[in-house]
């Protein structure tokens, strides 16, 4: 009875290690050529960038024919879906295959898992596509500082290469409407989005008060671009309080996209790509306003203590190069941080960057994490009364 | 379960020494995993509480009670677990009773209606329940063609939804411990009622109801306890005023990276589960064991 009851439990200890296994191992594309000279290819860049600090990327040949990495692997990590998947073709496979890296990636980028892995001293992530919200200088203990030396600090756009972080593509937050439900009017600005008297129907918003929301409500009251920071956040509430009843909230990017092409709501704040999506992929009948658009980044970030620090800031200097930067917009219109950077002619009336004019704000990030949980107690305190 | 039949064994085999032995190991594996699984992080998540950042004190909880938002948010989250438990009690106990006493191959296709939806995920119930009750649902959406209203019924963003989905998710909790432990009432015991003179009623409230207790009270604290935990349900079924607290929880951990807060903040809602379970607990049993009494 007793060797059965064992062989039972260790049954399932088994099972459950080989389960978990499974599920974690990610495949990795190509099996590493161990007999490769790694330490030599390794130290190149490195020493590089020490010997003559500004070679690395204003060298050209760093950019269209990056140094050799193989035998080395790298753990990237996004968001998944689309997004993912155009960065995989635009940037993870060509640079696989010009320098022989083992790119291994994950779907589930998430702040939270950022920090668990750097306090247990487990960092399995080399780099990591994070949201405006994360990666910088709060988040200076769980980050690598970015090397400028293989990054081009100066080509990329002003307020996106900071300290731990480098922009990875630019989007923009913008008004998305349905255009079959006017009678052919067309919103002009975030006060049109507030007016459900000439634009009936509900409003999508997104749930967060760092997300763009509360800016929105201010510009809609009248308040210019320039003098949005720091933020009225009465104001801002007292705005959205007068269509309290007709907002709809989301908080996912996919969620946005469903609710604006069934129709749940007439108006919402999207993020440019999703909107774009919903007319382009789902062929719903949305249309977006680019007037008063909020600019935003999604982040490249190194979790402090990655093994392969190296190869992560060379593979995130050969992205950011111009002639890199911009491949993205082929596959979703997502927009380079770069601003010397090509984009794809098709999609270039569609991408944040080809749209920005005076009406344009530049949210503040620093400004939004520094204030976070004074911003998430005033407008939590409304949303929920 | 397990502890007390570790102990019989053991008390059986005294002179062999072991506490536990034979059957009573097979609860070993999960006592371990329950030690390194719940206790410990528990514990972690206790002394993260006051100890991130360092020397924060007591200053997360001051935090937590002095926020209007999470105060609120704290009383929606009790609030709406007990009208989800009377809710499940009130549709579960009708349908348990009806189980108990149909004939057995009835029931079994019964017992199939509650568990059916019960394997399939939340996330897709909610979200079909999302599909049913929006303003372009199939309920609206339908009433909108016959013309038998025209604007859409607030069917869905309000207390009502996330009623209607909190209970149809837990509702096989209650069902089931209501279920096993009628099916074990004597059918004799209302018939001596009825003979005593006890009309249907009679019987059925002072004999049968009183014998179910049990059965409710492990049904309404199963429901309540689970129900605390929502947040998926709430937020796309409900509006902004039906958030519960584990969304708030999910919130700090997630998106503000805020460990510190989120672990006072899953700290208090287990003191006060505690604390809710622990005084209803003992008043149920009062209650059931006065019902005992006074009917045998």
């Amino acid at each position: 009875m007793q060797i059965r009851s064992r062989s039972i439990a260790a049954l399932f200890v088994v099972s459950a290690i080989s389960g978990a296994c499974g599920s974690s191992a990610t495949p990795a594309p190509t099996a590493a050529p161990t007999a490769a000279p790694t330490a030599a290819v390794t130290a190149a860049p490195t020493d590089a960038a020490t010997a003559a600090p500004s070679a690395a990327y204003t060298d050209a040949a760093f950019c269209t024919k990056p140094p050799s990495a193989a035998g080395q692997s790298l753990t990237v990590v996004s968001y998944g879906g689309a997004y993912q998947a155009a960065q995989d073709k635009a940037w993870f496979q060509p640079y696989a295959a010009a320098t022989g890296i083992t790119i291994t990636q994950s779907q589930d980028s998430a702040n939270a898992t950022i920090k668990s892995q750097v306090e247990s001293g487990q960092v399995s992530w080399d780099l990591v596509d994070v949201g405006n919200d994360f990666g910088l200088d709060a988040n200076a203990n769980l980050l690598e500082p970015i090397d400028y030396s293989l990054v081009p600090k100066d080509q990329i756009l002003p307020g996106f290469a900071a300290t731990y972080r480098v922009a990875a593509i630019t989007y923009g937050i913008v008004m998305a409407y349905r255009s079959d439900k006017f009678a052919g009017a067309v919103p002009q600005s975030w006060a049109d989005f507030f007016d459900t008297t000439k634009f009936p129907g509900k409003r999508g918003l997104y749930d967060y008060s760092t997300g763009g929301v509360l800016e929105i409500a201010l510009l809609a009251d009248g308040v210019a671009p320039k003098d949005l920071y720091p933020l009225d956040v009465p104001r801002a509430l007292k705005k959205l309080d007068t269509i309290k009843d007709s907002i709809v909230w989301w908080s996912s990017g996919a969620k946005s996209q469903e609710q604006i092409g069934a129709g749940e709501v007439t108006m919402s704040m999207m993020w440019n790509g999703r909107a774009w999506s919903a007319k382009h992929v789902d062929s719903k009948p949305v249309e977006i306003q680019w007037n008063q658009q909020l600019m935003v980044a999604d982040y490249w970030v190194v979790p402090k203590g990655t093994p392969n620090k190296a190869a992560a800031m060379q593979m995130l200097g050969w992205m950011s190069c111009a002639n890199n930067n911009g491949a993205v917009s082929k596959y979703i219109t997502y927009g380079p941080p770069n601003k010397f950077a090509a984009v794809d002619p098709t999609n270039k009336p569609d991408l944040a960057v080809s749209n920005i004019n005076d009406t344009t704000v530049t949210v503040n990030d620093q400004y939004l994490v520094t204030n976070a949980s004074q911003l998430d107690e005033l407008y939590n305190a409304w949303k929920t009364k | 379960m397990s502890a007390p039949a570790a102990v019989k064994e053991g008390a059986g085999r005294a002179k062999r020494g072991p506490l536990i032995s034979g059957w009573g190991s097979l609860a070993v594996p999960l006592l371990v995993l329950l030690t390194l699984a719940f206790l410990v992080p528990m514990f972690l998540i206790i002394v993260r509480s006051v100890t991130d950042p360092v020397d924060v004190g007591l200053g997360n909880y001051v935090t937590f009670f002095t926020n209007e938002a999470d105060m609120r948010v704290l009383g929606n989250t009790f609030y709406i677990a007990v009208i989800c438990t009377v809710a499940c009690l009130a549709v579960g106990y009708p349908y348990a009773y009806l189980m108990a006493i149909v004939p057995q191959r009835v029931a079994g296709i019964m017992l199939v209606f509650v568990l059916v939806p019960f394997w399939s995920s939340l996330l897709v119930r909610t979200f079909a329940w999302e599909v049913i009750l929006r303003d372009t649902g199939i309920i609206n959406t339908l009433l909108l063609n016959l013309k038998v209203i025209t604007e859409p019924l607030p069917l869905i963003r309000n207390t009502f939804a996330v009623i209607l989905g909190m209970s149809q998710i837990l509702l096989p909790f209650m069902v089931l411990p209501l279920y096993s432990v009628m099916q074990r009432i004597d059918p004799e015991l209302t018939r001596a009622a009825a003979n005593l003179g006890a009309g249907p009623f009679a019987a059925f409230r002072r004999v049968f109801v009183p014998l179910s207790f049990p059965g409710v009270t492990a049904g309404c604290l199963l429901v309540f306890v689970l129900a605390l935990g929502f947040y998926i349900t709430p937020t796309i079924l409900g509006s902004a005023r039906e958030t519960m607290i584990s969304r708030f929880i999910a919130d700090q951990v997630q998106v503000r990276v805020n460990w510190g807060l989120a672990s006072a903040m899953a700290v208090i809602l287990m003191v006060l589960t505690f604390v809710v379970l622990a005084v209803a607990s003992r008043f149920v049993k009062l209650r059931d064991v006065y019902g005992a009494l006074g009917e045998s």
